[in-house]
């Protein structure tokens, strides 16, 4: 900034220019405020389709359809995988804990053991639809297949995303580009991963349980 | 684009090559080619429309003699009105104006930003590319299920589903573009910039951006869904499968209604800075403006039924209360900016008479919307031409009227150089009367039965008068784009050279040069209210 | 340093006191001279459309009045308040006052309130229907054409009219009702979303498939042997415009005649075939099974149509020549059922067979 530039330093507050980085006000940062405002719209999304889910079941009885009743059990593989997607969410947050207390061993590790949990969900989600398929239970199968299908598969979908931004994530890491400073591109994957995580939990429940 | 030496003084900055601006991620350049962009899809909708209106000017059927063809016309009339020119015109005003207007060097994420641009003519093609392969979607742009499923005589062929394709791509431009004006909105104002000191035109994008984020994913998921029954077998909106016509209704205006105020939101905010300066007045009632716009940005989302009014679905007194309510937050508006006039002294340049243009088209596109609130009018009204006329008041003279406000407002920023104030006011007096002409019978022929969407009416039904009066009007609206055109190029070789504040004006913008410099400003004034120019130019501290 | 206004010189405010009472009076005169009914519905033809209308003309005065005031305003402050070469100090920079913007959210809040509350009374009576409704028709919206089944009170069919438009030659077709009786209407559709809509009733109602949807309404007494057009009101693809109806208001006693013609028509055995050469056409999926028919030339000729769609599509087998003209046209029939139809001789050439309602169902006919 040249010596003129009075106008622009005429507050104790920041330059702001030098905000398009860093915010210095405090509060959150711009890559993170943005992941979160996505995850809003991610969130309206996913609540059009359940009001879709809600209005096709309330319309539609029995829920399930007797010849699909049995497969829906919860306490098969899907519990596994559901076990698994929330474990991969703990040690996401492992992971974040480490990089603040810039433990770069302990946040590859972690975010490591995450990338492998999610690719695991995602092969347990294909083998349970195999299942699915044999038992003739597909996407044409009524309004219960299209809304079952559609809803794991937009979640599968966006677990797959994550997986991909865990993968640039760790990939970055281990160029060490984070640091306890400067992370926040970590720490909006790892937003990112919560909510795909709290969308399982809601749409195992709901699916299986309701 | 050619660079060419201008004024002394006032030009310093090249206007960049070619390359620089297919790969730039200036927030200015990229707003320049969102209103470019859009303006050259507004020609292409706007050849649709006079198709259209040609077909109707007399009865029978003379231009269009396959009527699938008519339904793919005013189908993709409205689609590429909607998605291709009213709101990515808006979002490329706002891209050009909101960092200069909170003093902020780019948008928060230059890159996505241009991704958020070249998604746009990706779609558009996308879409345009349906009337080469076998046919565009002609379900309206509404496209209701079961009328957009597969089926010999629904929608079959690849144009519904290129429709449906291109309109989520848009649709994920503007949740990316809204997001980042948030983020640049929230993080990146100057100092001293709170949010009540914001300009107006930067809480309108504001509220906007929201509707985007919360609505626009809403309709992705019923496209998703659409295209899955179409595609995959799926049977969300079947009723001979279980599935529900009127769910996708609902979806569809949950997102669309909201998507009214993204259309018109943002040309309130460009009349709300316009009015000011050619009034020499601050905005009156700034804050009780600000609550009015967030007020309609929350009502927006409880009214989306009252589109629904005659499916007998729906629980019609809830949503015809907030439908009327929601008219008070805009009459609140219409009040504010008439007293901004008051006792003011007002300077007839173009964009304050597009902004005049803008209150007495809107007043009107106010007024016969509140008919179909109540409802049992509506029973006569709904799907009629009178809903035509309500929403091209609104979209047209209100959003089309606002859109040229605020490109003869910031033309002299964004190029150095003044439009010509003699070619620009007869763009407006032929826009006017072409405006009125076409759409002002449309509710004669409303009331009187006439129902959209119908390619032929009988020639004893008495609405021949008024077809052939609105499309005389609709040629008066083309004719008046050609003043505009040749007034762009004429004023970017020889226009008045502007300098940075030609219109003595009130926000940051103006505090830099004419165009600015890339990363927008060497010196920002105090900003100790929402006028820090003015302040600034008379010796006030705030008020 | 703000300065207090001065005195304007008076012609701004002549001019612009007097291009605002021009206004008004410009609105007034629209409105005396008859101008303004152009603005109005057509008088209604039931006593739920008069409703409709009452509510209308309430609604349409406050648009009038909030009109002229608000565009006066606007006006009066562009006329007024332009500024002068002489205007070299700032007007008052009036921020803004509480007090009128109270006033402008409360006056607006009050009026639309009281719309919304004669709405609502007015739907109460227009959307009513009762359990013992004197006159009882099913009307089916298929693409492109309704079908009216008039119903017993206990809902069972007595009768179905499958020509909705009514023909001033042959004085067929046509919904008929009788006037003074309250008629409730049930719809459905196979297809896609249609939608009633009388414009003289001033009233519609969508016709959504997956859900039946009812309503009611009164003819009045001196509309007897009025025919309204009727039109579906919902985009349903590429014959949407030509979905056509009428409704034809009867006394009771020719309605009640009307009905046992109805009855009779549809319960007569089909007229046998002409003995000439009979032909097999049937229709699937909104096609013809045949593409190409040949008959000889000069002799009358049968088709035994077998319409295989599901109820609620219609077909027929026209026919029209070379130019264009249609030289034989024949009763639509409901899916789900079989006729014969009967031709008179064609002079030899070539012709095309169509189906009236679907534009997209069309054959080649030879004569030779």
């Amino acid at each position: 900034m040249t010596a003129d530039s009075h106008a622009l330093t005429t507050t104790d507050e920041h330059n702001p220019i030098a905000g398009l980085a860093h915010d210095q006000r405090g509060g959150l940062s711009n890559v993170i405020l943005g992941m979160i405002l996505f995850i809003t719209s991610e969130v309206m999304f996913f609540a059009g389709l359940f009001a879709a889910y809600f209005s096709t079941r309330a319309a539609n009885r029995p829920w399930p359809p007797e010849e699909f009743d049995h497969i829906l059990n919860p306490f098969s593989i899907i519990l596994v995988a559901t076990a698994i997607l929330i474990a991969s969410s703990v040690t996401c947050q492992m992971a974040i804990w480490s990089i603040r207390k810039n433990d770069r061993r302990g946040f590859l590790r972690n975010i490591g053991v995450t990338f492998v949990l999610g690719v695991i969900f995602l092969i347990l989600q294909a083998y349970d639809y195999s299942i699915l398929f044999e038992e003739g239970m597909t996407m044409g199968s009524g309004p219960f297949g299209t809304t079952y299908f559609t809803l794991t598969g937009f979640h599968g979908a966006h677990v797959f995303g994550g997986v991909i931004m865990l993968g640039v994530v760790l990939y970055r890491g281990m160029s060490g580009q984070f640091s306890a400073r400067h992370h926040d591109a970590v720490e909006a994957a790892s937003l990112y991963w919560h909510f795909v995580d709290v969308v399982w939990i809601l749409l195992f429940s709901i699916l299986y349980f309701l | 684009m050619a660079t060419h030496a201008l004024a002394p003084g006032t030009q310093t900055y090249s206007r960049g090559t070619l390359y620089e601006w297919l790969t730039t991620t200036d927030h200015k350049k990229i707003g320049i080619m969102y209103v470019i962009n859009s303006f050259l899809f507004f020609l292409i909708g706007g050849v649709l429309a006079l198709v259209v209106r040609t077909e109707l000017a007399t009865p029978g059927l003379q231009l269009l003699t396959d009527e699938h063809l008519y339904n793919e016309m005013f189908t993709m009339h409205a689609t590429v009105m909607i998605f291709l020119f009213v709101i990515p015109i808006l979002a490329g005003l706002g891209n050009y104006a909101v960092p200069l207007q909170i003093g902020a060097p780019d948008m928060a994420f230059p890159r996505i930003n241009a991704l958020s641009l070249w998604m746009l003519p990706l779609g558009g093609i996308l879409l345009l590319s349906s009337f080469v392969t076998g046919g565009a979607a002609a379900a309206g742009w509404t496209s209701y299920p079961p009328l957009s499923a597969e089926g010999p005589l629904n929608s079959p062929g690849a144009g519904q589903d290129l429709w449906i394709v291109s309109i989520v791509l848009i649709g994920t431009s503007s949740i990316l573009g809204a997001i980042n004006f948030l983020v640049t909105i929230f993080k990146m104002r100057a100092p001293g910039m709170t949010l009540f000191r914001m300009p107006i035109m930067v809480w309108t994008v504001l509220v906007t951006s929201v509707l985007v984020l919360m609505a626009t994913p809403v309709i992705t998921s019923a496209l998703v869904m659409l295209f899955i029954d179409r595609n995959y077998g799926g049977h969300f909106f079947d009723p001979a499968a279980g599935g529900s016509a009127v769910l996708y209704q609902n979806i569809f205006w949950f997102y669309s209604h909201p998507a009214v105020y993204v259309m018109v939101l943002p040309a309130m905010g460009v009349i709300s800075e316009v009015l000011p300066v050619f009034s020499r007045k601050p905005l009156f009632g700034y804050k009780a403006f600000v609550f009015a716009t967030a007020g309609i940005g929350a009502l927006g989302f409880s009214v989306w039924a009252h589109h629904m009014f005659t499916t007998g679905a729906v629980f019609l007194p809830f949503f015809s209360l907030l439908t009327f309510m929601i008219a008070v937050p805009t009459g609140v508006k219409m009040f504010n900016w008439v007293f901004t006039m008051f006792r003011g002294q007002l300077t007839f340049s173009t964009p304050l008479i597009f902004a005049i243009g803008f209150l007495t088209m809107f007043l009107i596109g106010g007024i016969n919307g509140a008919f179909s609130a109540s409802v049992p009018v509506d029973f006569a009204l709904h799907d009629t031409y009178w809903v035509v006329a309500h929403l091209h008041y609104v979209l047209f003279g209100g959003s089309v009227f606002g859109v040229f406000a605020g490109i003869y407002y910031w033309f002299p920023k964004m190029s150095g150089r003044m439009l010509d104030e003699g070619l620009g006011k007869l763009q407006f007096v032929l826009m006017f009367v072409g405006f009125n002409l076409t759409f002002f019978p449309m509710h004669m022929l409303g009331v009187q039965g006439m129902p959209r969407r119908i390619a032929d009416y009988a020639g004893d039904a008495g609405w021949n008068d008024w077809n052939l009066a609105a499309t005389i009007g609709g040629f008066m609206i083309a004719a008046s784009m050609l003043p505009f055109i040749w007034n762009v190029f004429v004023s970017l070789r020889n226009g008045k050279v502007a300098g940075d504040d030609p219109w003595e004006a009130n926000t940051l913008e103006w505090a830099t040069s004419s165009p600015p410099p890339p990363y927008n400003f060497d010196h920002l004034p105090e900003i100790r209210s929402e006028r820090p120019l003015f302040d600034a130019r008379h010796g006030r501290v705030g008020h | 340093m703000s300065s207090t206004p001065r005195k304007r010189p008076a012609p701004d405010a002549l001019v612009a006191g007097a291009v605002v009472a021009i206004l008004i009076a410009l609105v007034a005169a629209v409105f005396l001279t008859g101008w303004g009914s152009t603005l109005y519905p057509p008088d209604a033809a039931t006593s739920q459309g008069r409703e409709v209308r009452g509510l209308y003309d309430i609604v349409f005065a406050f648009a009038v009045a909030i009109f002229v005031v608000v565009e006066g305003l606007i006006v009066w402050s562009v006329l007024r308040y332009r500024r002068k070469p002489t205007d070299e100090e700032l007007p008052v920079q009036t921020h803004g006052n509480n007090l009128v913007e109270i006033i402008w959210t409360v006056i607006p809040t009050g009026i639309v309130l009281f719309l919304f509350v004669i709405s609502w009374q007015t739907l109460n009576t227009v959307d009513a229907v009762s359990a013992q409704p004197d006159i009882r028709v099913h009307a089916i919206a298929g693409q492109f054409a309704w079908q009216f089944e008039y119903l017993d009170e206990n809902g069972n069919k007595v009768a179905t009219q499958l020509a909705p438009v009514y023909d001033t030659d042959t004085s067929l077709g046509g919904m008929a009702v009788p006037v003074g009786r309250s008629i409730q209407v049930t719809l459905d559709s196979p297809d896609v979303i249609h939608a009633f809509y009388v414009p003289r009733f001033l009233f519609k109602r969508d016709v959504v498939p997956g859900q039946t949807n009812r309503f009611e309404f009164t003819i009045d007494e001196d509309e007897v042997g009025q025919v309204f057009r009727g039109q579906c009101a919902e985009l349903c693809g590429t014959g949407h415009r030509a979905m056509l109806f009428n409704v034809i208001a009867l006394s009771p006693a020719d309605y009640d005649a009307w009905l046992r013609a109805l009855i009779e028509a549809n319960n007569a055995t089909p007229a046998p075939l002409p003995s000439g050469p009979v032909l097999n056409v049937a229709a699937k999926n909104i096609s013809y099974d045949q593409a190409t028919l040949s008959v000889p030339a000069d002799a009358a000729f049968g088709i035994t149509f077998d319409n295989q769609d599901p109820p609620g599509v219609l077909h027929d087998i026209d026919i029209r020549d070379g130019s264009g003209r249609v030289v034989a046209d024949q009763q639509t029939i409901d899916g789900g059922t079989k006729t014969n139809y009967a031709y008179d001789p064609l002079a030899a050439g070539s012709y095309t067979f169509f189906c009236s309602i679907h534009a997209n169902m069309t054959g080649t006919l030879t004569a030779e």
